[in-house]
């Protein structure tokens, strides 16, 4: 099956198929859309103007049968950094545009009229841009299920919600759910909402009737490689089944989702509490995933079958991870919200002070309804917190500022969609946790010095997932080193990013790496499956750092340079409870992950 | 005294504890107690457990537990994930590690 790019142009509503080129062959995910941007994109366009585009691209692996593969990536200019910007989610969309021979979609241009809003029908060969006026200023939750009603074949769907259409710039993409039950699959971070709703597109609607699987070249390999990851991570305590064989919880993450580490991180003093003041919340354990665990069973006994949640739930066909969960309503058992992941249950309660289940996942449910970035959102809460508009803690207080966000005309609403920075500076906040424009995610950089540089270094702003720490086993290191300090610190760090930017571009969920981490038949199998797909062994770690090479290019044609690889100034000489830490690596040190390399943005 | 929290299944060493709330048992301190002893103290082996604390640093089997330490008990499905791993160096889940390069 060839690969097309579907080139949208909301200027004069027109589309047209283009053939991928072959430089882009062995391109998909992040590094499919991150060329693009690259390449495409003015760097220093306005980026809810008509010159920004957004670049949709699924995974390589995505509509096939390798397990957990299925991601999806969007990308674009930041409105919210600035820069480049990858967001990368689960739901539908993926494979659905694998199986139609779609490798990207590109929204580009800008109607000259504001009057109208559209969506984007992508089927076999066949693309309509739709007038949906109808779509606008609708809870997403309401929107999905008419989206269904209008389109019974079941399809995915991406796009912004109220936040995004009136140009918030902490608006996400959502993405639709496998039952169409919750938008929550978004691709959240940077403000891409907000581009797609300056470009008047509320739906990008993907059909895939008569779509075909996508066939590995190597069709052995990639199937034994299948096979060996697939156990793998049916074995691993982190990745693995639900029930061990005597029917006690087993895998970490099925049971307990991401917010397993809601208590973890509390342990290690990491946890950023009321608005990073402290490392330890007292209130952690009520809405840690075991928690929402133990809530989801509860219910489950009270409701029977008319229960709604749900853990050990996958966020994408084929995914046998399966780490998302439903929240429910205690009275009802009907579904409050999915997924409660711990970064939102970190920003919308432990970094709020907000220690109510039930008062966080209606802040979660909110998010999701007005089609924002739980992360940023948060932290945004927290400005208004930190500035004395609202206490810390008070979760009436939070849910009703949020609810402005419904209100077109409240000036309130527009600051609670715009952003921690923009916020905080509105306010008067002077400790305003951001890099480049984005708001801090869930592990403090005092406590955790790795994650710091990770932040500051990173071309995507503040982003716990760019530099995940398997890249010391994948580049084979693993076994030869027993005290990493005896590598250059910077080495490691610009590795771990390479290394997850080409799993960011596989269509693999980050969380394949708790298991190969240990298994190296998992790894093994895991990069058959790459390899066999494509017919030829790729260099893992050129490919990734070529990704960071061009994202870090296009930002500093966008103007930035080493000084903005900081971090906020409270985090350098403000101790962090309990341990009394402060982000103490030098700038130089910082500066040495990309210099080592030759690669200076200095002006 | 040993101030210890327990975690996930590790809970049920305590009667009618909550998964939703603190699970907290004092211990009695013994001087040059290694973390190793600790566990065999609460009938626990290596295999049963996940990432562990002991006043909010990483453990390792061979720590002496100082008088007054806070420790936290995961169990086997439970350790320092995404972020978290940049705690563990480069990020051995299982196996002995280094913490904390920088």
């Amino acid at each position: 099956m060839s690969s097309k790019i579907l080139r949208v142009d909301m200027s004069n509503l027109s589309s047209k198929w283009e053939n991928l080129p072959s430089e882009y062959e062995t391109l998909a995910g992040r590094a499919l859309t991150s060329t693009i941007v690259a390449k495409e994109v003015n760097p220093n366009c306005e980026p809810l103007g008509k010159f920004n585009k957004i670049v949709v691209a699924h995974g390589l692996l995505a509509g096939t049968t390798a397990p957990s593969s299925g991601r999806l990536s969007v990308g674009g200019k930041s409105p919210l950094t600035g820069t480049i910007k990858e967001a990368n989610a689960g739901g539908l969309t993926g494979g659905k545009l694998a199986r139609l021979g779609i490798s990207a979609v590109i929204v580009e241009g800008q109607p000259k009229d504001k009057k109208d809003w559209y969506s984007i029908i992508i089927q076999k060969d066949k693309c309509e841009i739709k007038k949906t006026n109808d779509y606008a200023n609708k809870g997403l939750y309401e929107l999905i299920a008419k989206i269904w009603k209008d389109f019974p074949s079941k399809p995915g769907i991406i796009g912004c919600g109220i936040a995004g259409q009136r140009l918030g710039i902490c608006a996400g993409i959502f993405g639709n759910n496998i039952e169409n039950s919750d938008p929550g699959r978004f691709a959240g971070r940077g403000g891409l909402g907000a581009v797609l709703g300056s470009k008047r597109v509320i739906a990008i609607v993907t059909d895939d009737t008569k779509g075909e699987r996508p066939e590995a070249k190597n069709k052995e390999r990639f199937e034994n490689g299948r096979k060996k990851f697939v156990e793998a991570l049916r074995k691993h305590p982190i990745t693995g089944d639900l029930k061990d064989a005597s029917g006690n919880p087993f895998g970490g993450l099925k049971n307990y989702g991401t917010n397993v580490l809601m208590n973890i991180l509390n342990e290690a003093g990491a946890l950023p509490t009321r608005n990073f003041s402290s490392g330890r919340f007292e209130g952690a354990a009520k809405i840690s995933g075991e928690a929402v665990h133990e809530l989801v069973d509860s219910v489950k006994k009270k409701f029977g079958d008319k229960s709604e949640g749900t853990y050990g739930h996958p966020c994408h066909p084929g995914c046998i991870m399966a780490c998302s969960n439903v929240v429910p309503y205690e009275n009802s058992g009907k579904h409050q919200t999915g997924c409660l992941e711990y970064e939102s249950a970190w920003a919308l309660g432990t970094d709020l002070g907000i220690s109510v289940l039930k008062d966080v996942a209606e802040l979660n449910r909110m998010c999701n309804d007005l089609g924002l970035d739980t992360i940023e959102t948060g932290n945004t809460i927290a400005m208004f917190m930190e500035a004395g508009v609202i206490k810390f803690g008070d979760s009436t207080a939070a849910i009703n500022l949020l609810k402005e966000a419904y209100n077109e005309k409240s000036i309130t609403g527009k600051l609670v969609s715009s952003g921690a920075l923009v916020a905080g500076k509105t306010l008067g906040v002077t400790r305003i946790p951001v890099v480049k424009g984005q708001a801090l995610p869930a592990y403090d950089p005092r406590a955790i010095k790795g994650i710091g540089v990770t932040y500051a270094t990173t071309p995507m702003g503040a982003d716990h997932t760019s530099g995940y720490t398997i890249a010391a086993e994948i580049l084979g290191i693993k076994g030869q080193v027993t005290d990493p300090r005896t590598l250059e610190k910077s080495e490691l760090s610009r590795n771990f990013q390479a290394t997850t930017a080409f799993i960011d571009s596989t269509g693999y969920c980050l969380f394949i790496a708790f298991c190969i981490l240990d298994n190296d038949d998992g790894f093994a199998g895991m990069l058959d499956t790459v390899n066999g797909f494509l017919g030829k062994d790729i260099n893992l770690t050129d490919y990734g750092l070529n990704v960071l090479k061009i994202e870090r290019d296009f930002n500093h044609r966008a103007g930035f340079t080493e000084k903005d690889d900081r971090l906020a100034e409270f985090f350098y000489n403000e101790p962090l409870p309990p341990h009394n830490v402060v982000f103490n690596v030098p700038d130089e040190e910082v500066d040495k992950v990309y210099k080592n390399i030759g690669w200076i943005m200095q002006k | 005294m040993i101030e210890t929290h327990l975690y996930g299944k590790l809970r049920s060493i305590v009667q009618g504890s909550k998964p939703n709330e603190d699970t907290i048992v004092i211990y009695e301190y013994k001087e040059n107690e290694t973390f190793n002893a600790f566990i065999e103290r609460l009938g626990l082996k290596p295999s049963d457990l996940g990432d562990c604390f002991i006043n909010g640093i990483l453990a390792k089997y061979t720590d002496i537990i100082p008088n007054g330490a806070r420790i936290g008990l995961f169990p086997f499905n439970m350790v320092l994930l995404c972020g978290g791993q940049h705690l563990k160096g480069h990020g051995f889940t299982r196996l002995n590690f280094d913490i904390n390069y920088y």
